[in-house]
């Protein structure tokens, strides 16, 4: 009987066109549109060096120096002027021209550009100049006074992607979680399934349970495939191992808490539908799903600090990093307490006698 | 006929909901193998009394045994023996009807098999369908044999025939009646009165929380006052006030149609009740065109049950 029953309600979420989506379209929409934007790599900017004659050995010292950089993408010219060089910019053929010149005492480099956005330019302006300078200081033979070294701390620094594969997965499972188990049995209650099932002798808390409990099993397979979707991508998320999928599932637990709370305490379908998306969409954004939370006003702050997802997403994030599930008790304490608080008030909310 | 034989004994049954007063002291018994119909205007309390009897609602006061089994003590075991069809959809729409018999005979200890249940009701074609692609009478055919998936002893029907057509109708009338030809005791609402009167052995009214009237349907009609109808179709007006003033006249409703002047009387007394018209007739030089004598309906009874009181 059980397995029936099981058997039944799993058929009836996987069945349901909105339950599908709000499992796997909706996240994975998420994943594939977030991928399209490169957010890691800066777009080199195009430069045209243009010498007045075959470079001279210093002009094709300076040419390979610039090549070398790595925000430049270099093509020579022999012979432009500073009109040539401005219509060039003009038609987008390149981003600036260097005018190489020999001058009476040495050589002149004169850059001409059109980049509009104030930090780029100036970035690529005081580049080309440092550049410049080096290959001054190397031709005039004598050691550099000082040696300029940079190094960034974190050599192994995550993309923007890394972020967004747990926080996509962690929306997913929420949206799923919530909004279609309160449809679910909002429409249970509003078609009458409800009442013909009192009307037998199953037990109603068993006719909950499968419920309940299919939903789960969904959002088992669910993190699965966008785990597997999203570290194909690039999110690197499988690095979170077993751990992650796991706490992945113990707080889609809350999720489903809340979606009973709602189906409970709101009535008629759309009624709740709505209040489903009203609670999910804002939980999204303020527990920092797509992008860190800490630029948030303070009084924001402890909001966010409150709500469960921030925590699982925490604790998702700090597993693909490498850290280890022991040091994510702060999170799962969290998470436990909120596991516990909605199911109590789950069944405080919920009755199967007033349908 | 003794009252352990019975099917339902229902005893001094009340049922308040707050200030609402739904039901107030309902007694009755319902034997095996009857068709016993449960009449009533809306509110009238035929809701509360069935769903107390399908162990659904408990009763503030009184009792009731179903199948020899108190229902208030022990309403499982009455919902494992009983079977209940609802009004509206009721089930899952992502499901098949064959999964959907399939997953309620997993319910109960003994039941049928669900291709054997789809062939009663002709849906034998339609067992991968789901509920949404039936029409309306296959949906109405398919929630009566769903309430027959644990073979039951007692089955409850709420407004089966509602909103189909008439042939659909008949079509479930049949049915109705097989399940009671297969053994079972059937009670069902309806707001039909013709299908109460043609399917149901016995007919309880209801009004106000109170069983009104309870006989069979020929049986009530006999005790209406007026267990008549006089219709007379006339060629001229015919004057009202010498006809209410006839004995045995309790209503006296005139219509102009194609046909001519319609009087109908509500009487006690046909045959010198319609003498007398027609007299009248004659005595203002109209022509009689018409006059029937019709015997009182379900419909009467429901009129004199709902508005003016039942006497006998």
């Amino acid at each position: 009987m059980i397995g029936r029953l099981f058997g039944a309600s799993l058929k009836m979420v996987v069945r349901d066109r909105q339950s599908v989506f709000w499992a796997l379209a909706f996240p994975m929409i998420f994943l594939g549109v977030f991928r399209l934007f490169s957010f890691d790599s800066v777009p080199a900017t195009s430069l045209i060096v243009s010498t007045s004659s075959a470079p001279t050995p210093p002009q094709q010292v300076l040419i390979d120096a610039l090549s070398d950089t790595e925000f430049l993408e270099v093509t020579t010219v022999v012979g432009l002027d500073e009109i040539a060089a401005a219509a060039a910019i003009e038609d987008d053929e390149a981003d600036g021209v260097l005018l190489v010149t020999a001058s009476g005492t040495g050589e002149e480099a004169r850059l001409i550009h059109g980049i509009n956005d104030p930090i780029g330019s100036s970035f690529v302006v005081a580049g080309i100049a440092s550049i410049v300078d080096g290959v001054n200081i190397g031709l005039a033979g004598g050691p550099p006074a000082i040696t300029y070294v940079t190094e960034s701390v974190d050599s192994d620094e995550t993309s923007f992607f890394e972020f967004l594969g747990p926080g996509i997965i962690g929306m997913g499972l929420m949206t799923f979680a919530t909004i279609s188990l309160a449809a679910s049995l909002s429409r249970y209650r509003e078609e009458g399934v409800l009442r013909r099932i009192r009307a037998t002798p199953l037990p109603p808390w068993k006719f909950f349970v499968s419920v309940v409990s299919a939903h789960l099993v969904v959002a088992c397979v669910q993190v699965i495939v966008l785990a597997l979707v999203a570290d194909a991508l690039g999110a690197n998320v499988l690095s979170g191992g077993v751990w992650f999928i796991l706490v992945a599932v113990y707080g889609t637990l809350i999720f489903l808490n809340i979606g009973v709370i709602l189906a409970g305490r709101v009535r008629g379908r759309g009624a709740v539908e709505g209040a489903a998306n009203a609670v999910t969409m804002p939980m999204m954004f303020l527990s920092g799903s797509f992008f860190p939370t800490d630029s948030l006003p303070d009084v924001v702050q402890t909001l966010v600090e409150v709500l469960p997802l921030t925590h699982m997403l925490r604790a998702l994030r700090a597993l693909v990093d490498g850290q280890s599930i022991v040091e994510q008790w702060p999170e799962l304490l969290v998470m436990t307490l909120w596991v516990a608080g909605s199911f109590l008030l789950a069944r405080m909310s919920f009755s199967l006698r007033d349908s | 006929m003794t009252v352990t034989a019975s099917v339902i004994d229902a005893h001094g049954l009340v049922k308040r909901y707050d200030d609402l007063l739904a039901l107030k002291e309902v007694s009755f018994t319902v034997q095996p193998g009857e068709i016993f119909g449960i009449l009533g205007p809306n509110g009238a309390g035929k809701t509360t009394l069935v769903e107390i009897l399908e162990g659904l609602t408990t009763p503030t006061e009184g009792t009731a045994s179903v199948l020899g089994i108190e229902v208030t003590r022990h309403p499982v075991e009455v919902k494992a023996r009983i079977g209940v069809q609802l009004q509206a959809s009721s089930y899952h729409q992502y499901l098949t009807l064959r999964e959907i018999l399939e997953l309620f005979g997993s319910f109960y200890p003994r039941h049928a098999d669900p291709m054997e249940l789809l062939r009663t009701v002709h849906l034998e074609d339609r067992a991968n369908d789901r509920i949404k692609q039936l029409s309306g009478g296959m949906q109405q055919r398919f929630s009566i044999v769903a309430a027959l998936v644990n073979q039951p002893d007692l089955v409850f029907f709420d407004e089966p025939t509602a909103g189909l057509d008439p042939d659909a109708r008949r079509d479930l009338w049949d049915i109705v009646r097989g399940v009671r030809d297969s053994g079972a005791t059937v009670v069902m609402t309806t707001h039909y009165m013709e299908e109460a009167e043609s399917l149901c052995d016995r007919v309880a009214f209801m009004n106000a929380g109170e069983i009104a009237a309870l006989d069979t349907p020929s049986g009530l009609v006999r005790r209406l006052n007026a267990p008549y109808r006089v219709r007379v179709t006339t060629s001229e007006p015919l004057d009202e006030v010498p006809l209410r003033s006839l004995a045995g006249v309790s209503e006296v409703t005139q219509t102009q149609t194609a046909d001519g002047y319609v009087a109908e009387l509500r009487a006690s007394d046909a045959p010198r009740i319609a003498a007398a018209v027609a007299s009248l007739a004659t005595n203002r030089a109209a022509l009689v065109h018409d006059l029937v004598i019709l015997p009182a309906t379900l419909e009467d009874v429901f009129l004199a049950v709902t508005g003016r009181g039942l006497h006998g």
